[in-house]
Order: structure tokens, then sequence, then C-alpha cells
């Protein structure tokens, strides 16, 4: 399992929107740039390695920027509480901070989130009567944790062998005045207008999990929405070539 | 839970289809509103909504308090949500606990806007009375009575009304005050203020049931969906919050559609609101 090593770090930006009308702000009145000097519509490098940890079912580790998350799958195992019959899976997803990953504030609502984004994707009914674990740990929180949270998760996910219809990919986009920003950093979050974190799975080009807060536009949403599905696809290519290099590289060893 | 049979579940599914649902609604029409306003005495603001068979009560409690050292020039709001078993069995446990924090954190997103406040339904800085000394905390309450579907649409209507219902008492602060030493705040009997309530969103939630989606669906509808998608929106027409239940992915076209349907029919539904709102008050007035 410790061979298993796939190491990739590309950048999974979308393309350039083709604009109908002129930008109503040129460049120049944007006085300001991004605390890592990247551009509005530019993600940061992603690495992404699976078999991180070797007593695990399948496991994944995800550094996008600071944010680096580790992601550990067990099971399916049998169910741990004495619960009734259910001839469909259960999946428990839980997502914890170590305590130096980040000042203060606590995500009680990452597990259920991230729980509501992997059950549609995942074939429950492929594991009666188990349990599926997800254990999420945020070593260091550097901005859209969630997003970097669920694409390492469903790379785990695929790590262990659990069947899914596809892989799961998340991007958070950042409001902030007039512009959008693209997998924004903690800074980018604290000053936010609005947020956009959409999970989707790239080849049925569906939409599984979309929240939105702030006021936004309907221009905006729909700006947001076409940034976010392109650079799902993109990351969800990433993650393909990080599985298809661990498959191989294990191959070679046997 | 609901329990149908097959054919009841056609029935449900095809009345959809056909945009005749089983109560002899349109697909997005909603069951009639009732509001009722100062329900409960000891909180600053209350109400009551009844929409169909769902019943929730809402209550607003305003303590004063001391602002975070991050935010110095605003006020605090926490949103809980109460959902008791004596409604629905399935509530007792765990069951309910789950239920009540998603709900929670809906409505704590589609009342509080972004991280800077942008389109938040509440203005905090509003609720300051010292800047980095005293605000106000308001703790807002919902309670779910009696559940047959479309809670979050219901409990968001009644956090509206509760708020229109507020009154804050004015404060009177001492104004000289060493800079480490909390003031001295005199909290008025007679004189309250009314909160401005025209930014507080109203909560659309629409329900895909097969290939359709429907506005205000009852527990049966709901136990046939796919997905939902609760959308609020705001008086000049902003998204204000929007979050996803169901675990079936829908296509990005069906979102953006669904978001300019739930703006349409959340103009209706915010006019209705506020004349069933302004009704109430003038009702509990005469009383």
């Amino acid at each position: 399992m410790a061979a298993k090593q796939g190491a990739a770090a590309t950048t999974y930006s979308p393309k350039p929107l083709v604009r109908t009308r002129p930008p109503i702000f040129k460049d120049s009145d944007l006085d300001w740039t991004r605390p890592d000097g990247r551009g509005f519509h530019q993600c940061r490098p992603a690495l992404l390695q699976t078999g991180a940890v070797s007593s695990a079912s399948g496991s994944a580790y995800a550094e996008f920027g600071n944010t680096k998350v580790i992601v550990s799958v067990f099971g399916p195992r049998e169910s741990k509480k004495a619960m009734s019959y259910s001839d469909v899976g259960r999946l428990n997803c839980d997502v914890t901070y170590t305590t130096f990953a980040s000042t203060g504030t606590d995500h009680k609502e990452f597990s259920s989130m991230l729980h509501k984004a992997l059950e549609g994707v995942i074939m429950m009914e492929s594991f009666p009567k188990t349990t599926v674990d997800v254990f999420a740990l945020v070593l260091e929180s550097g901005g859209s944790d969630l997003p970097v949270v669920i694409s390492c998760a469903s790379l785990a996910l695929a790590d262990a062998g659990i069947m899914m219809y596809d892989l799961i990919t998340a991007v958070s986009v950042s409001c902030i005045g007039k512009s959008l920003m693209i997998d924004p950093v903690t800074e980018e979050e604290g000053c936010e207008d609005g947020s956009f974190t959409m999970t989707c799975m790239p080849s049925r080009y569906e939409i599984t999990q979309l929240t939105i807060t702030g006021e936004w536009t309907t221009p905006n949403i729909n700006e947001a929405m076409q940034l976010c599905l392109d650079a799902c696809s993109k990351l969800g290519e990433i993650m393909r070539d990080c599985l298809k290099q661990a498959a191989s590289a294990s191959e070679e060893l046997t | 839970m609901v329990g149908l049979s097959i054919s009841e579940q056609h029935f449900v599914k095809g009345g959809i289809a056909q945009d005749l649902r089983t109560d002899g609604r349109k697909r997005l029409t909603y069951r009639p509103i009732y509001v009722e306003t100062g329900v409960i005495p000891q909180a600053n603001g209350s109400a009551r909504v009844r929409i169909g068979g769902t019943d929730v009560i809402a209550s607003v409690k305003a303590e004063i308090g001391r602002p975070s050292s991050l935010q110095p020039d605003k006020g605090k709001v926490a949103v809980f949500i109460d959902c008791s078993p004596t409604a629905e069995p399935t509530f007792g446990g765990r069951g309910g606990e789950e239920l009540s924090s998603e709900l929670a954190l809906a409505l704590q997103r589609c009342l509080l806007g972004g991280k800077s406040g942008a389109g938040a339904g509440i203005n905090l800085s509003l609720l300051v009375i010292k800047e980095g000394k005293v605000c106000w905390d308001l703790y807002i309450d919902g309670l779910v009575i009696s559940s047959d579907g479309n809670l979050l649409d219901a409990l968001g209507a009644a956090i509206k009304a509760a708020l229109a219902n507020t009154a804050i008492p004015k404060v009177n602060v001492s104004t000289e005050v060493a800079d480490n030493e909390q003031p001295e705040i005199d909290i008025s009997d007679e004189e309250y203020q009314q909160f401005d309530t025209s930014g507080v969103p109203v909560i659309v939630t629409l329900t895909k049931v097969g290939t359709h989606y429907i506005a205000d669906a009852t527990a049966e509808e709901e136990s046939q969906m796919s997905s939902a998608v609760s959308i609020s929106v705001n008086r000049s027409g902003h998204i204000c919050g929007l979050t996803k239940r169901g675990g079936s992915g829908l296509d990005p076209s069906v979102i953006l559609d669904m978001i300019s349907v739930a703006k349409h029919v959340s103009e209706t539904l915010m006019n209705k609101l506020d004349s069933e709102i302004s009704a109430a008050e003038a009702c509990e007035d005469e009383s």
C-alpha cells in the first residue's frame, strides 16, 4: 500500500471566459491583487497523492497551496452501533481540524456537508449492512478547506475501491466587490461579500452540492457556475491522472 | 415518516407531472399562509406561521452583550431551531438534532449574508450600542410544532414576521468612561425602536419530484423528492443564499432555471407575507 506513490502538482484553472459584451471594468480599475499574487481566475497548484495512510482501506493527501488535508477511508466494515438491518450501506463522515490548523473558528457543519456531498455519488447498495467511514483531517487551513476535503475524500474513496458513479470534485468562488475569485485563501474568505461552493460530477455533468451565501446577482451566479464547472472538470482530470499513476506504480512492483 | 403505497406514489408523481397536485394546487402555488404575531409575551418579538399542516413559532430575544474583538462594529445574531418530537416521532434523538442543525445552518446562511455582511437580512451594525463595548445579541429561536413539509420556508417566514414584530428598548450609554472599562448603560422602559425588515429575504424551496419541481411541498410529496433547492431572495431580487438537499445530482442548467423560477415565486410570496404580517400587527394592536 505504501508503494502507491502518485504525486502530481498541476493547476486546474478554468479557461478564460469568452465575453460576449465588453467588460464594464477595465483591468486597470482593479487596483489590488490577490495575497498570493494569482490571477482572479487562477487556481492554486494542486498536489494529490494516494496511499498516505497504510492501515486504511484507502487514503489520500491533498495540498492546495497552504491547505493541507489528509483523508482516510475505512471499510466497508461491520456497523459498530447496533443498528437495524439496512439493505443499503451507511456512510459516516467526520471532518476534524488539528489544534494548530487554524485560529479560532471551528467548523462543526463540515462533517454533515461532506456527508451530503458524498452520499449522492457512492453506490450505497453495493455494500449492504456495512458502514464506510470517511475521516478527514485538516492539517493546515489555508482557505477553501471544504472543497479540498471533498475532492480529497473522493480520491480516497476511489483508492479504497468503493464503487462510485463518478469522481467528485469541489471548487469555491469568492465574490469581493465586483470581482469573482476562484479558490480563495483564508484572507480572502475573511473579507468576502459572498461565497459560492459547488461540488460536481465532472463526467456526468451534474451538480451534487451547491451552497451560496451573501448577495449575488444572476449574472454573477452564471459566471461563478461556469468558472466552477470548468475548474471542476480540470481537477477531475488531475485526480484521474493521480489514480492512474498510482495504479501503474503498483503494477510495476508486482 | 410518510409511508406511501406504490399506487399512492404514482398518484403523487403523476399529479405533479400533470400540474395538478393531490390538494388541487398547481406546481408553483403555495398553500395559504397564516401569520400571528406577538404570541410569546416574554420575547422581544415573536410570530407563529402556519402553511397548511406545517406550524412553526419563531421568537426573537435581545440581550446586552459584548461585540467580538474581530468585529467591534457589529452585533451578534444566533439562530437556533428546535424540532420537537411532539411534531413527529422521527424528530426524537439524533434525527431531530441533525435536522435542527441543518435548518439552523441554512437559515443562518440566508439571514446573515457573507463574511463582510453583504446581503445580510439583518443589518448587524444597527445592533451596536457602543463600538467595541456594548451591543445587542439577538437570539432567534424557531420551534417546529407540526410538520407537513416545507419547514425551511415556514421558518424563514416566521423569522421575518418575528423580526418585524421585534421592539428593542432604547439604551442610553454614559459618555465619559475610561477605555478599559465597560460603560454604564441605562435601558429605557418606555422608548422602543423597531427593526427595518424590508431587507430580510424570503426562502423559496423548490423540490424536484420526477422531472418537475414544485414549490411548497407537503410531507407526502417530500417523501418522493430526489433533491430540493432552497433559495433565499430579497426584495431587490438578489439571491442571498442557496442550499441544496438530497443526494442526487442536478444539471447546471436546471439549477439556473430553478433560480429564475424562485425569483418569480418569491415576489408573490414576499407581497403575500408582507400583507399578512401587517394585518397580524394591526390585529395585535387592536386587542
